[in-house]
């Protein structure tokens, strides 16, 4: 068994909705998969006893919510891979990491600050890079006519679909690969 | 109410004791034990490097807790990204870290490369490894002199800069400016090196190598700057993982850990060099750990412009300013001076991208201080931020 083959059993373990394997070349990332808001923590704490780190927290807006996606990378093997929270629109909360990985702390109180996602467990949630008196919207919110789905976006694209519910966040069909001739400006 | 607050517009009351700070230190203050001291170090504080401030909790002269309190510096470049198409940020990713300003144009670049697909021309990757080896050495020698510094020898950053001044005459030919450089462009580099580049570069070479040996003679064998340095702030493999600490500090740690051999990018695989680890996890071990990449950027250099393969820099169809990104999701890491700096690019096909998430090593980096800094003393501290390397812009973002 692979390293990679092992990842995703850890993602299917935890009882992933979506999971995929995409080409590191490609996407940068070696696995991929959308796990339940409440199975987080348990999916850090089985990463973190495999060595691995906790590489950044990014938040993406899309029609159908918040998805926050923790990229992880191991000390011991390197291959970056991608947990998947998908957080509702109307009052995003998720649990926070930091009780795993202390260094979430901040990465979840810069999504907060630009998001409005809540963390919960997040021992210290003020503002970090905004000013503390900021008032007005979370400013990396998008205006609601802006938004793409999930699926249009690629995020989980040639994902294994686990949770029949989350069949929609998945391409159709595959995206074609990028030729850059169609991508090039007339 | 009163005159006063007319006086003071801040509504500070003019008595001490009912005065206790601003947000963030009545903040800090909750968990404040019996007797202690709040200090406040900066924004504005030479030995933070621009605009960090620390709140610290002493007693006596140790450090009981610290906090990094950081967006002095924000600048929203991830909200800038999504009003500008992908040509229109490239200027930023130099002003994102100003000391290895090429290694965010890279990561960014790529990132969009690895979307549309991008293949580079050979030549092009020579001289991108060869630009942003020679601005990480301008960036560790920057660090250098900036470090010894905050330990109170204030001589050595005057050679740093002329060393620095040297690499900025260099990269100035191709890239045109000597800060905030943006040299790569997609599908290539913007201009083909001169022969003054290369000749340049060829001396800059042995003679930084000879340098090296002066500054090791006057600086790193100087029994105080090593008994300031031994033993100060251990970070061991366990604190950077928890944390997310990458780059030199890891490596410091004992872990060959880099993004140049473990995700290769770039033409770095074709060249003998060598990813320096340890000698140990404290102060003295993160100096030394950089003065020996500095070494190690000199020999990726040296055979890099030593086998300089000839064609074009750009590919011939090269995207042009109204050019789309395709829809998709991708990351794109390279090894910064300070550690892996990410790109988390997502395109939904149109003209600007829809987001960009940087991640920039320096963040992760700071957040493990406040555990590093309990209980060590104040000076220690400080001279622990400066282990640390850090670039306030790239760190607020």
């Amino acid at each position: 068994m692979t390293s990679i083959d092992h990842l995703e059993q850890i993602f299917r373990q935890v009882g992933a909705r979506l999971v995929s394997k995409p080409d590191f070349k490609t996407r940068g990332i070696c696995c991929s998969g959308l796990v339940p808001a409440k199975a987080i923590v348990d999916l850090a704490k089985l990463l973190a006893a495999e060595d691995h780190t906790l590489l950044d927290v990014s938040v993406l807006e899309a029609k159908e919510g918040f998805l926050i996606t923790y990229h992880f990378d191991s000390f011991s093997e390197p291959g970056r891979l991608a947990a998947r929270v998908l957080a509702p629109r109307e009052n995003p909360v998720v649990p926070s990491l930091h009780s795993v990985f202390q260094g979430a702390e901040w990465h979840e109180r810069e999504s907060h600050d630009f998001y409005g996602v809540r963390f919960d467990g997040n021992p210290n949630l003020v503002p970090l890079l905004l000013p503390e008196d900021f008032s007005g919207p979370p400013p990396l919110r998008k205006a609601p006519g802006d938004l793409a789905g999930l699926a249009d976006l690629g995020v989980f694209d040639g994902s294994e679909i686990l949770d029949p519910s989350c069949a929609s966040l998945v391409p159709a069909r595959p995206a074609p690969p990028a030729a850059v001739s169609e991508a090039r400006d007339a | 109410m009163n005159s006063l607050n007319f006086i003071n517009p801040f509504g500070v009351s003019e008595d001490p004791g009912s005065y206790v700070g601003d947000f963030y230190t009545d903040n800090f203050a909750k968990g404040a034990g019996e007797g202690t001291l709040i200090l406040n170090l900066g924004p504005q504080h030479p030995s933070t490097h621009g605009v960090l401030r620390v709140i610290v909790e002493l007693e006596g002269e140790y450090v009981v807790r610290a906090e990094p309190v950081l967006g002095y510096l924000h600048r929203m470049h991830e909200k800038m990204a999504e009003v500008k198409t992908p040509w229109q940020y490239i200027p930023n990713m130099g002003r994102v870290d100003y000391l290895h300003p090429i290694a965010w144009n890279w990561a960014q670049v790529g990132a969009c490369e690895r979307l549309a697909g991008i293949e580079v021309p050979e030549r092009a990757e020579y001289l991108r490894v060869v630009s942003c080896e020679l601005n990480r050495i301008s960036s560790h020698l920057m660090w250098w002199g900036a470090f010894v510094m905050d330990l109170g020898g204030v001589t050595p950053i005057l050679y740093a800069f002329e060393e620095r001044e040297k690499i900025n005459d260099i990269l100035q030919i191709v890239t045109g400016s000597r800060l905030t450089m943006s040299y790569f462009r997609f599908g290539g580099v913007s201009a083909d090196v001169d022969d003054r580049f290369v000749r340049l570069t060829k001396e800059f070479v042995p003679y930084l190598r000879e340098r090296l040996k002066m500054y090791k003679a006057l600086v790193t064998d100087n029994v105080i700057l090593r008994r300031r340095l031994e033993g100060v702030g251990p970070m061991d493999a366990d604190l950077c993982r928890r944390h997310g600490a990458t780059g030199p500090i890891l490596r410091a740690a004992g872990l060959k850990r880099d993004t140049r051999t473990d995700a290769p990018y770039g033409v770095y695989h074709k060249f003998q060099y060598n990813v320096p680890t340890g000698p140990s996890d404290d102060c003295l071990g993160r100096y030394m750990l950089r003065l020996a990449e500095i070494e190690a950027s000199l020999d990726i250099v040296e055979q890099a412009m030593g086998s300089l393969p000839p064609g074009p820099v750009r590919i011939d169809k090269a995207p042009k300013a109204g050019w789309k990104l395709p829809a998709g999701e991708t990351y794109f890491a390279v090894e910064g001076a300070r550690g892996q700096v990410g790109v988390h690019l997502v395109s939904d096909g149109g003209k600007n991208h829809y987001r960009v998430k940087l991640r920039a090593p320096g963040f992760s980096n700071l957040s493990l201080f406040a555990e590093a800094a309990r209980g060590v003393l104040l000076a220690d501290a400080i001279a622990i931020l400066g282990s640390l390397d850090l670039v306030i812009p790239e760190v607020d973002r």
